[in-house]
């Protein structure tokens, strides 16, 4: 989410050489996510392409040995569908995805920066303390009870801290 | 006892498809509810399935897609479906604490607790609500007026929403007539225009070169993945071991108190209540999984609500939900009408018993239970990666192209097609810069086909 809207200042220094090797003047940002142009349009005539073609002629083959017309076509409309699926699936070898998967265990960064965020919602995370001993326990085990515990005592002693907070994504 | 044997089987072979189909749907973001449940739903109506199998496919179908649509809002950070917009903001911040696992379960089992105090509480209001069922028919063209202007109002529009229904619904009617003229009667293609609308704008904007500037992107989107711990032995988890009893309690009472709420936006009971019971705990890190739970459990229980009781007390689709990714059990002409000839209504209402609404929606939750829950919680990850790195977004624009044009064809040739287009173009539109919403626009067709004859005939006499 942060990674995909963040502006880039580009104003601020001066335009950084291309680093990756996609293309990037072909990348838009279409129904939530990124396309490359030339791909989608290329995707759109073959979704087109190959659904409708798949339903008209399993509709020309059901007409001939279906005796009701609708039956017939609702038929044809499943077999449509499959070819949905179909073109879906040659879109999906064809075109590689837009996407950068980062596999990265949880940064110290982020974190620091995800508990200023809760900490200025509501002026404070809470004290560890309040928690019912379940919930302790379920923090111990995933390493986060120390975080939480520790980052109250420091606000507790310092009200202001040095920004530790780094872009995230 | 044959025929009781036969519908079970029926139900439960129906049901366990909807639910591994819709597994698999609920991974991919960005596949909205109605878009994807609505049509195939109505293939099955069309098909010829007894109405209790119907039932059960939705039912599960939905209940599962809920839940591994959850994948892909914690470990991703994307909404796996407008629905989990409302969750994206604490599973965020859990997934930067390094833990999005916890996000996800904590998510799905509210969702699976409050899925199973829905469907009997429903079935209870129906019937309390059952005895004005009489007068809500005859009222239905009036009621469906005030429900559309209701919704648009609590829409994002507010005020321009409540205004923008007037041209809207003239465009049906419009579209509506223009059809007839070569004796076209269309409704799948509103409801999968209207459905589909966000894409079919975004498509037409990226061929504008004025547009397309806003929307190009330097480079790809980054997401990252992060790590998966697993904490139970075997293959299937207890929501009741991974929710605490404070969570436990909350999510029972808000799953409970919003399955009597049938006609607001699930969206809006699930950011209410989440603000209701997040603004009680004290402790961070148990506000954001507490208010995951609860978020996550009402968004299921009034989801279910909203299908279940205008169903079984009216008949009638007077809900969001109703009137959009449930549609087909209300309307699937020429099997299910709620226009048929002197205003009478033929669909689930009609046939099948409250009881039949209660085992069957029982028995769709219970498998929803066993396919979709243990499979988010222990393959997530996995299917978070190969979705991410496999699928890309153009093969599932190109699927969804696909629906527009075999449905478009398929119900009404040419003109289908070109009236999936225009609602599509118009409804998108005026969602983006309007925030006239889907439910909205749904209620608008309702007023068309409803409201408008009865107010032409209150006029011209």
């Amino acid at each position: 989410m942060q990674g995909a809207s963040t502006p880039h200042p580009s104003l601020a220094r001066p335009p950084a050489p291309p680093s990756r090797t996609r293309p990037a003047g072909h990348l838009a940002e279409v129904w939530g996510d990124v396309v490359d142009l030339r791909h989608l349009a290329a995707a759109v005539v073959i979704g087109a392409a190959v659904s409708l073609g798949t339903y008209l002629v399993a509709a020309r083959i059901f007409a001939g040995f279906i005796a009701v017309a609708a039956v017939g076509q609702a038929y044809a409309m499943l077999v449509g569908l499959v070819g949905c699926l179909v073109s879906g699936v040659i879109c999906a070898r064809l075109f590689a995805p837009k996407r950068e998967v980062l596999e990265t265990a949880a940064d110290p960064a982020w974190r620091i920066a995800a508990l200023e965020q809760l900490a200025g919602e509501t002026g404070s995370i809470g004290s560890v303390a309040d928690l019912p001993p379940e919930v302790a326990a379920e923090m111990k085990e995933l390493g986060l009870y120390d975080l939480f515990a520790s980052y109250d005592g420091d606000v507790a002693q310092t009200a202001s801290r040095p920004q530790a907070a780094t872009k995230g994504a | 006892m044959d025929g009781l044997l036969y519908d079970i089987l029926v139900a439960l072979g129906m049901g366990v498809a909807g639910a591994v189909a819709f597994s698999l749907i609920g991974l991919v973001s960005g596949t909205d509810e109605t878009t994807t449940i609505a049509p195939v739903t109505l293939l099955v109506v069309l098909l010829g399935v007894p109405p209790v199998g119907v039932f059960t496919f939705w039912l599960a179908a939905a209940v599962s897609k809920h839940m591994t649509h959850a994948v892909p809002t914690a470990l991703l950070g994307i909404p796996g479906d407008t629905m989990a917009v409302p969750l994206l903001q604490q599973a965020t911040a859990l997934r930067n604490l390094g833990v999005p696992h916890i996000a996800l379960r904590k998510m799905i089992s509210g969702g699976l607790i409050a899925a199973v105090i829905a469907v009997p509480l429903s079935v209870g209001f129906a019937l309390l609500l059952a005895p004005f069922g009489q007068m809500i028919t005859t009222a239905a063209p009036w009621i469906f007026l005030g429900a559309a202007l209701l919704i648009a109002y609590f829409s994002a529009g507010k005020w321009a929403s409540v205004f923008a229904l007037v041209p809207f619904v003239l465009l049906v009617v419009a579209l509506q007539t223009f059809t007839a003229k070569f004796g076209v009667k269309l409704g799948v293609s509103y409801f999968l225009g209207i459905a589909i609308g966000p894409l079919v704008a975004d498509l037409f904007s990226v061929l504008s070169p004025i547009e397309r500037g806003r929307m190009h992107r330097d480079g790809p989107r980054r997401f990252s993945l992060a790590p998966d711990v697993k904490a139970w032995g075997g293959y299937f988890p207890n929501p009741f071991k991974v929710l605490d009893r404070a969570q436990l309690a909350w999510t029972t009472g808000a799953a409970a108190v919003t399955s009597a709420t049938f006609v607001f936006s699930p969206v809006a009971m699930t950011v209410i209540m989440g603000e209701v019971v997040g603004a009680r705990i004290k402790h961070a890190y148990h506000r954001l999984t507490t208010v995951l739970a609860v978020r996550n459990g009402v968004t299921e229980s009034t989801y279910i609500a909203e299908a279940l009781i205008p169903l079984i007390a009216f008949g009638l689709p007077l809900s969001p939900v109703a009137a959009g990714p449930a549609a087909p059990l209300f309307n699937a002409p020429p099997r299910f009408m709620v226009d048929g000839p002197g205003g009478q209504i033929v669909n689930l209402h009609t046939l099948m018993t409250p009881w039949q609404f209660l085992g069957y929606g029982l028995l769709a939750v219970f498998i929803a239970a066993l396919v979709a829950y243990p499979f988010a919680m222990n393959y997530a990850r996995v299917a978070a990666a190969f979705v991410s790195r496999r699928i890309s977004h153009e093969a599932i624009i190109a699927t969804f192209v696909g629906l527009v044009m075999v449905i478009g064809v398929w119900e009404g040739q040419l003109l289908g097609l070109m009236v999936i287009v225009a609602m599509g173009l118009v409804g998108g539109l005026l969602y983006r810069v309007l925030g006239f919403n889907t439910g909205v626009q749904f209620m608008g067709y309702y007023t068309a086909v409803l409201t408008v004859p009865a107010l032409t005939k209150l006029i011209t006499g």
